[in-house]
């Protein structure tokens, strides 16, 4: 069943001296409860292209549905995850969470889904904590489980872990993977990574830069748990790494 | 970032300078280097604080000028706030009120003192009014800058979780614009205790400020430091209070 998509979608900025083209004709199908990871360079329009999908800006043209309602504003049934935690640093962990439920959610079932996605997370024991008291693995555990705690269809990542270190982004890599399993969730995640975005996609799509649009589509046929260290995973790796670097022009 | 002196240290090394500055003072107005006429000795002082204390007058002239500042404080706190967040959140507002905010900002607290009185009589309200200007500005400065300040990325979190302005605002606006809130509120607690001596220097029947101006016209210099030294402290304990109340509410902060 298909979950999201997106058709023919083109985004630019106006600039002082012209428009600047980020997005051409980017074209998505994304099934119900697909990992697709999302592979390019620095400013190549992905992180663009997930705001759009969150709905923090407006395509230029194009358009992007969710079960075939066009996307317009963000909404709950997309938990969106952005490179840095953005915590709300006066509130404690279950707090932090607590802010990402649904208005008209009762106390009592409040307190229920704050609870289960902080054990979702791995994070128990650690509910009245401020965010300057954890790491930075254990905040982005924090800000997962606030965008999952009203339950979304879609879960976009922004690199996530960009900002950890080699170790902890791998333990988060692994966590990330268990929690789509636990929710069976559509996840949208982007990233620079490619042993990332191989590790975790049911697919990956290669961005090429200036403007942003897909120009190579990476099946990953790999059972989960997959081995980083194993012939065919290095393979698919070097499909993607050869779309980057070894091009012939 | 500074060296910390070893705890014993620390705790002595406020005392320090004051203490032998009192001991060259005493010594001083003792060889006759010093009038009592002039400057009553510290002893003198010490004994005149002790009997002020005793007889209730020093207690009941803080008293007159606490509740006056509490008054006036809340009113110009309350009212910065207010107009603050109003235009921290409206810039069509901030707009509205640049001209006269800025027209009226730089004029003095004391400068209102004698229109004041004109206009209100030398009772409590002119005074009340007098520490309402002076507590408004830092208050109304402080609110606007933290409101302005909050980080946009926080707010795209609320618009991504779907949260309607009253709860933004409540939640984050708020929130991130109180460190700066309190600094406003220090600093106007500091000028409303100045004004209300200030306000009871020119007019008044009653107060520190009053005690002090009386003990000049009937040539008591003792009384009158007395009077000037206690408006010291309880500025101190005033500030400590705060301070300790903001450690207590911005607990999250990582530098309150």
């Amino acid at each position: 069943m298909t979950a999201l998509q997106i058709k023919n979608l083109n985004h630019h900025y106006a600039l002082s001296q012209g428009e600047l083209e980020v997005l051409r004709q980017v074209e998505l199908q994304v099934q119900s409860g697909e990992f697709i990871s999302i592979v390019g360079a620095s400013g190549c329009g992905k992180s663009t292209l997930l705001r759009l999908i969150d709905g923090l800006e407006t395509a230029s043209g194009g358009e992007i549905l969710l079960d075939d309602k066009i996307i317009q504003t963000p909404g709950l049934e997309r938990g969106m995850v952005f490179q840095e935690p953005r915590l709300f640093p006066w509130l404690t962990v279950e707090e932090n969470i607590a802010f990402g439920c649904r208005a008209n959610t009762h106390e009592s079932e409040k307190q229920k889904l704050v609870h289960s996605h902080i054990q979702l997370v791995g994070l128990l024991g650690f509910e009245k904590a401020y965010p300057h008291q954890l790491s930075g693995g254990m905040q982005q555990r924090t800000a997962i489980a606030r965008a999952l705690v009203s339950q979304p269809q879609v879960l976009l990542l922004d690199e996530p872990f960009g900002a950890l270190d080699a170790l902890t982004r791998i333990q988060m890599q692994q966590e990330i993977l268990k929690i789509w399993q636990a929710e069976k969730i559509t996840v949208i995640l982007v990233t620079h990574d490619i042993d990332e975005a191989v590790y975790l996609g049911d697919r990956v799509l290669v961005m090429s830069n200036r403007p942003g649009t897909f120009q190579k589509t990476v099946p990953v046929a790999l059972t989960r748990p997959r081995d980083r260290n194993s012939p065919e995973f290095s393979k698919i790796k070097k499909e993607i790494y050869d779309e980057f670097f070894n091009k012939t022009v | 970032m500074t060296l910390k002196p070893s705890s014993k240290l620390s705790w002595f090394l406020p005392l320090l300078i004051p203490a032998i500055l009192l001991i060259l003072w005493q010594i001083a107005s003792d060889i006759g280097f010093l009038k009592p006429s002039i400057l009553p000795s510290p002893l003198v002082i010490a004994a005149t604080l002790l009997e002020l204390f005793k007889s209730g007058e020093l207690l009941k002239n803080l008293e007159v000028s606490l509740v006056r500042v509490m008054e006036g404080f809340a009113i110009g706190a309350g009212l910065g706030l207010l107009v603050g967040f109003t235009m921290g959140l409206s810039s069509r507002m901030e707009r509205a009120l640049s001209l006269i905010t800025g027209l009226l900002r730089p004029i003095p607290t004391i400068a209102w003192i004698p229109a004041l009185i004109l206009w209100l009589g030398i009772g409590e309200s002119s005074k009340v009014v007098v520490i309402a200007v002076g507590s408004f500005w830092p208050v109304l400065l402080s609110a606007i800058q933290g409101v302005r300040g909050t980080d946009p990325k926080y707010l795209e979190v609320a618009r991504v979780l779907e949260k309607d302005s009253y709860t933004t605002i409540l939640k984050v606006v708020i929130p991130s614009a109180l460190p700066s809130i309190f600094t406003g509120l220090r600093i106007a607690m500091g000028i409303a205790w100045a004004s209300v001596v200030g306000a009871e220097l020119i007019a008044a029947s009653s107060g520190i400020g009053f005690m002090i101006m009386y003990a000049r016209e009937v040539s008591q210099p003792d009384v009158m430091l007395v009077g000037v030294l206690a408006i010291g402290l309880t500025g101190l304990l005033i500030d400590f209070l705060l301070l300790q109340l903001q450690k207590r509410l911005l607990k999250w902060s990582v530098n309150p």
